[in-house]
């Protein structure tokens, strides 16, 4: 029987979902062998901050790119930018090809599109890195302007650059640690040595955030204004499996984050739990009352719609609607609309709270994992707002959040949502096959259906996740080692999957769906922006107010 | 739970289908096509009467369209008895 779930390791080898799990895992395990002194992902590319100026008075690959090698892995280091993209490329391609291809998509229209997606993603991604878009001013430069100037900007980490102009500073005589001010003549002289210190006469200090607001748009502009470029790509175009394979990475991340900071990261994770568990009883059954009272929208119309708009998406859409046992037509329709508003949260939204509410990064990020509805829009909005507050925060106190914990909060409440869905949808099942529309004939409803409903990347994510806890616990001697390997696959490689997220969601997202969907866009659109967002926040801020990420420490 | 009979379900845009090797059952309700299902069975004669008839239908998830694929991958399955 075709595409039919009945054991519980049906769509292992078949379903976006597990396929999520496996590239995921691949890596992880990949990147841990630096354990035993094995480096087999170092030759990953990463971007380089570049000035416009210095690379045309010498263009070179290796001014934008470098492969990504640990101490491990120096065999990588001579490996150029090029080559390394290359390495990438083919890496990558392969392994999704192959994923493609059991997946049963069209093998050789997902090569084509995937291949035109991903050089579209490092063309986005290296303009992003262009210096006068992305570097920040160095923490000098913000507090002591008059010695150092206000035009010092950073290619690297600001705590890095401001350590190289320290360490030059003392190697002159002046210990700036113990209080000693230079003049500005050392000033000058130490920025001189620093090797990622640059003087500029103009930036606009977005940091890594601009990379994938540029990606986000031009996936837009290909999906909305090159519809048949769009269509070419459209096999290739798969946000929802890149975000789900950067999610596990990202579990890599919070394992690495959780060995220094093994009790927020924990907090963090409850109030995320309880904050959803909250959201959720208060979202359903409020916007199923309007769907019915206010709309006059059916029972089981307004129930699928309740779930997409109230908890995860279209994911529960669907698994609400299969729960009723409603036309499949309708979880469709509900979809689109979910698709769509959620692009148009990823537009609105991280702008907003970052400037609503400067002071409130981690609340920032719960509100969002409870308010955007798709996996792929919610993680790519959790990025942007990050790297935004953690950018706005530095510009304008000097003090360095440590990154990613925003996108963590974001990524950790959306995830106890999808968790939920497979219990509720159950719920729902039970609800309608026995009591709204009981039958003395009997329909059974199985409880394997909260298995084949349940996101099987979260799996992936939590392996990853306590993995790296358990080293910290019990094999503390092989942290650093460990962390190497791991620096791969969480940073460059979760941040090329966001990358590929961001474009390919701008390429499906086609804003001429909304027309013709009337009740139900206006319902969504009230109910969203009137109900959902402003209870998400409300809960989030319960939950997680007062908690604020680490302070990112001088490399 | 074991099947004396499995059935692939879909819906056509207008009424839902289950299909066997053997028979195929169609209805605009669940409800519908659970009684052709019953009607099915005993006009083919393949079980004694006044036996108890579980039947399994899986629906067929490849009819969902391709681009709402990655985002779930399950709809729903379903187990009736027939009593005959």
């Amino acid at each position: 029987m075709a595409a039919v779930n009945r054991k519980w390791t049906d769509g292992m080898l078949h379903t976006e979902d597990w396929w999520a799990v496996w590239l995921g895992l691949i890596m992880f395990f990949a990147g841990l062998l630096t354990i035993w002194g094995v480096d087999l992902v170092g030759w990953m590319t990463k971007t380089k901050t570049w000035e416009w100026g210095k690379f045309w008075s010498d263009p070179s690959f290796n001014k934008l790119l470098a492969a990504a090698h640990t101490k491990e892995g120096q065999a990588y280091a001579g490996m150029g930018g090029f080559a390394s993209l290359l390495v990438t490329y083919i890496v990558f391609t392969a392994l999704t090809c192959i994923g493609a291809y059991f997946q049963k998509l069209d093998v050789k229209k997902f090569f084509m599109g995937f291949t035109c997606i991903f050089f579209i993603t490092w063309g986005a991604w290296i303009i992003g890195h262009e210096a006068h878009f992305k570097a920040l001013k160095t923490g000098q430069s913000i507090t002591q302007a008059e010695i150092y100037g206000d035009n010092v900007f950073c290619t690297t980490k600001v705590n890095k650059c401001s350590a190289q102009i320290n360490k030059a500073l003392k190697g002159m005589g002046v210990d700036v640690m113990a209080g000693q001010v230079p003049t500005q003549e050392q000033a000058a002289a130490a920025v001189g040595k620093s090797k990622n210190a640059i003087r500029m006469s103009w930036g606009l200090q977005l940091g890594g955030g601009f990379s994938y607001m540029l990606a986000l748009a031009v996936g837009l502009i290909i999906g909305n204004l090159f519809k048949g470029f769009a269509g070419f790509l459209k096999e290739g175009a798969k946000p929802e499996w890149f975000i789900k394979t950067a999610i596990v990475y990202l579990g890599i991340k919070l394992g690495l984050m959780s060995m220094k900071a093994a009790g927020f990261a924990l907090e963090l994770a409850l109030a995320g739990a309880a904050a959803t568990f909250v959201a959720y009883l208060l979202f359903w059954p409020i916007v199923y009352w309007m769907g019915r009272k206010l709309f006059r929208l059916r029972r089981d119309a307004s129930a699928v719609l309740s779930s997409g708009i109230s908890i995860c998406g279209v994911s529960a859409s669907i698994a609400t609607a299969g729960a009723i046992r409603a036309k499949p037509i309708l979880p469709i329709a509900v979809s689109m609309l979910i698709v769509v508003f959620a692009m148009i949260e990823l537009v609105i939204l991280p702008t907003f709270y970052a400037t609503v509410a400067p002071g409130q990064p981690i609340v920032n990020g719960a509100a969002m994992g409870m308010t955007v509805k798709t996996d792929g829009a919610d993680a790519a909005a959790g990025a942007i707002l990050d790297e935004m507050m953690v950018a706005n925060h530095y510009r304008t106190t000097g003090e360095t959040w440590e990154a990613d914990w925003i996108l963590s909060a974001a990524i950790l409440t959306k995830i106890w949502i999808d968790v939920f869905i497979g219990v509720w949808a159950f719920v729902l099942a039970l609800i309608w096959v026995y009591k709204v529309e009981r039958r003395p004939d009997q329909d059974h409803v199985g409880a394997s259906e909260i298995w084949f409903r349940f996101p099987k990347f979260v799996i992936g994510y939590f392996i990853a996740w306590l993995t790296y806890v358990a080293i910290a616990v019990w094999f503390p001697d092989a942290i650093k080692a460990a962390s190497s390997g791991a620096g791969v696959v969480q940073s460059p490689m979760r941040k090329m999957m966001f990358m590929l997220t961001f474009v390919a969601i701008g390429v499906i997202t086609d804003f001429s769906k909304l027309k013709g969907m009337g009740r139900l866009t206006v319902l969504y659109a009230i109910a969203l922006f009137i109900v959902i967002a402003p209870i998400a926040y409300f809960v989030a801020w319960i939950f997680h107010h007062g908690m604020m990420p680490p302070i990112a420490q001088a490399g | 739970m074991k099947a004396d009979v499995e059935l692939n379900l879909v819906h056509d845009g207008e009424q839902w289908i289950a299909r066997g090797d053997a028979l195929v059952a169609v209805g605009e309700t669940l409800q519908d096509v659970d009684s052709n299902i019953g009607r099915a069975l005993r006009d083919s004669g393949a079980f004694p009467r006044g036996s108890s008839v579980t039947v399994f239908m899986g629906f067929d998830f490849d009819t969902i369209p391709t681009w709402l694929r990655q985002y779930h991958t399950h709809y729903f399955n379903r187990y009736i008895t027939v009593n005959l």
